[in-house]
């Protein structure tokens, strides 16, 4: 499958995450890796199946490199509805109240433009036992094998 | 591209340098010089005992090590062991990423009594760093003076009940002296007006979670400014929580003028809009921003700089992260600036093949390198106990001790 990780990350741990995913993912996919910061609203490819890696900073904002694509998107309104994405979050439980706000507005933003969601929105708590990969490896695994079906009804 | 660059201080700043510049340039040598025997600075000594989500940055840290190559040569002190003439001669490239350790003090009368003590110091102790003084007795009402995000840190742990750390690394020591600190009332001020305090409104929010406090905030005004009322909604929604017997009060527009007292702190007095009015404790908290450690001459190296806003200080001399700055930004201000820099020094580049790089290093028989520091973080992480993800060692004899310690097979 060819698949595109965006990321969008404040501190680099999503960025990390992202790539860390990527490595897992080559060899049996084509896997691009980039930062949302340098993606355009106009670059959704059908083709290709989306796999977005987000933080969450400060107040439950969109962590600062996709705050551009957030903007974009918002000005440019691109009909995405034959875009696939899955969306992984990463967050700290310590600040319970906006607890993956991040990614919720980022899978939101996808939405309200069309696109579709495979899988649910996975929350990777920093303050938990669990290593991010460890969840993001298999849900990476589970939304692949749904997109597949997806992907081949779109094609 | 190839190279030798030299990275004073191994916390977040340094780090993020080094992983910028192997990322962008993977064939540089690399080498983070650290005064401690052990690395990540603030993220380690900084980063409050309870936010361990925010320590979760020294993973990708740790990488730096690990896959880019960067190599780690701590418990070498600038001046002492090493001086920055040499360091300068021998790589192509050298940055000063030393942070700023010491507390500002408070320049008004009275700031030097007994009983007035700097966040940074009283931090240090806590998370035990191994230059730290022991932990004062702060009396039943400490007064913090300052509101920003490291007087909250402050604040919520001296306000937390022992159950409310599970899950931190504070020390046994420092879990002792919290436990049994018999603190009453916290009164938190600032100088600001709430809509103009420094802190970060998730830091607030943060503190509606407390279990075992009694909050008052007095005064926070308003604001028509919709970034200014969120900080003002966020500090005014902790007005009558009621958890417990520890009281906290929150007040503004306070410029503290005089530490009063005989022998020691006993209260402070402020000019308000209006007037003054003394507010009594029994030890006064100061977090109002930090200074250089005065090892390296800082003031002098950035009056001169070329270009001091790029942190280009001299030909092959530049600085990043708060040591340019200032005591401002979080972490990944410190990354952002980070980055910034490392495109300026490969831009100005010039390798010399004939500097001898970290070979000057390697007479230095009590350095630690990174294979020592991760004897010392896998006892340390091993050794926690009940309720904590890591019992730090606090003294450089035993962080020295368990570098050099091979694992034993068990």
């Amino acid at each position: 499958m060819k698949i595109t990780i965006l990321y969008g990350t404040e501190t680099g741990n999503a960025e990390m995450l992202a790539e860390d995913i990527q490595a897992e993912l080559e060899g049996e996919n084509e896997v691009d890796c980039l930062n949302l910061s340098d993606m355009s609203p106009s670059d959704f490819d059908a083709s290709r199946f989306f796999l977005l890696v987000c933080s969450t900073y400060g107040d439950g904002d969109l962590p600062a490199s996709a705050q551009p694509f957030a903007e974009a998107m918002n000005a440019e309104k691109p009909d995405l509805s034959a875009i696939h994405f899955a969306i992984f979050g990463l967050g700290d439980s310590e600040y319970d109240e906006t607890f993956n706000h991040g990614p919720k507005k980022l899978a939101e933003l996808m939405l309200a433009h069309g696109a579709r969601q495979i899988g649910e929105r996975v929350a990777h708590d920093a303050s938990g036992d669990d290593m991010a990969e460890d969840l993001a490896f298999p849900w990476a695994e589970e939304v692949i094998a749904q997109a597949g079906e997806a992907l081949g009804e779109a094609a | 591209m190839s190279g030798k660059i030299a990275i004073v201080g191994a916390g977040p700043s340094g780090c993020f340098l080094a992983q910028a510049l192997l990322k962008a340039a993977p064939g540089l040598e690399v080498d983070l010089i650290d005064r401690l025997p052990v690395p990540y600075g603030l993220v380690r000594y900084g980063v409050a005992a309870d936010h361990q989500g925010t320590k979760a940055v020294s993973r990708q840290f740790a990488r730096v090590f690990e896959r880019q190559g960067a190599q780690f040569f701590g418990n070498v002190t600038l001046g002492a062991d090493v001086t920055l003439e040499t360091l300068r001669a021998a790589y192509d490239a050298v940055v000063l990423a030393a942070g700023l350790s010491q507390d500002r003090p408070l320049a008004i009368p009275g700031g030097d009594l007994p009983g007035v003590h700097g966040a940074g110091t009283l931090t240090r102790a806590l998370y035990d760093h191994p230059d730290a003084c022991a932990l004062p007795d702060l009396g039943p009402r400490p007064l913090i003076v300052g509101n920003g995000n490291v007087a909250i840190d402050l604040l919520r742990l001296l306000a937390k009940t022992p159950e409310e750390m599970t899950g931190s690394d504070l020390g046994a020591g420092p879990g002792e002296w919290l436990a049994g600190s018999g603190i009453e009332e916290i009164t938190i001020t600032g100088r600001s007006p709430a809509a103009q305090a420094k802190f970060d409104t998730v830091m607030i929010k943060e503190l509606a979670k407390l279990a075992g406090v009694s909050i008052r905030v007095i005064g926070a005004g308003a604001s028509d400014d919709p970034v200014e009322q969120k900080k003002i909604e966020a500090v005014q929604a902790l007005d009558g929580i009621a958890t417990g017997p520890r009281r906290i009060t929150f007040r503004f527009g306070l410029t503290p003028l005089a530490v009063e007292g005989e022998t020691s702190a006993e209260a402070v007095r402020f000019a308000t809009d209006q007037d003054e009015e003394v507010l009594s404790c029994s030890s006064v908290l100061t977090a109002i921003g930090f200074g250089p450690a005065g090892d390296l001459p800082r003031d002098a190296l950035l009056a001169d700089a070329r270009d001091a806003e790029a942190g280009a200080l001299a030909p092959g001399l530049y600085a990043t992260g708060w040591f340019r700055r200032g005591p401002r930004g979080t972490i990944p201000e410190n990354r952002a600036d980070a980055q910034a820099l490392a495109a300026r020094i490969l831009d100005d580049l010039k390798s010399d093949p004939d500097k001898p790089g970290r070979a000057i290093l390697a007479d230095l028989a009590e350095a630690v390198d990174y294979t020592g520091w991760t004897r010392i973080d896998a006892h340390e992480t091993e050794a926690a106990p009940e309720g904590r993800c890591r019992a730090k060692i606090a003294t450089r004899a035993e962080m020295l001790r368990r570098a050099r310690q091979e694992e034993r097979p068990k």
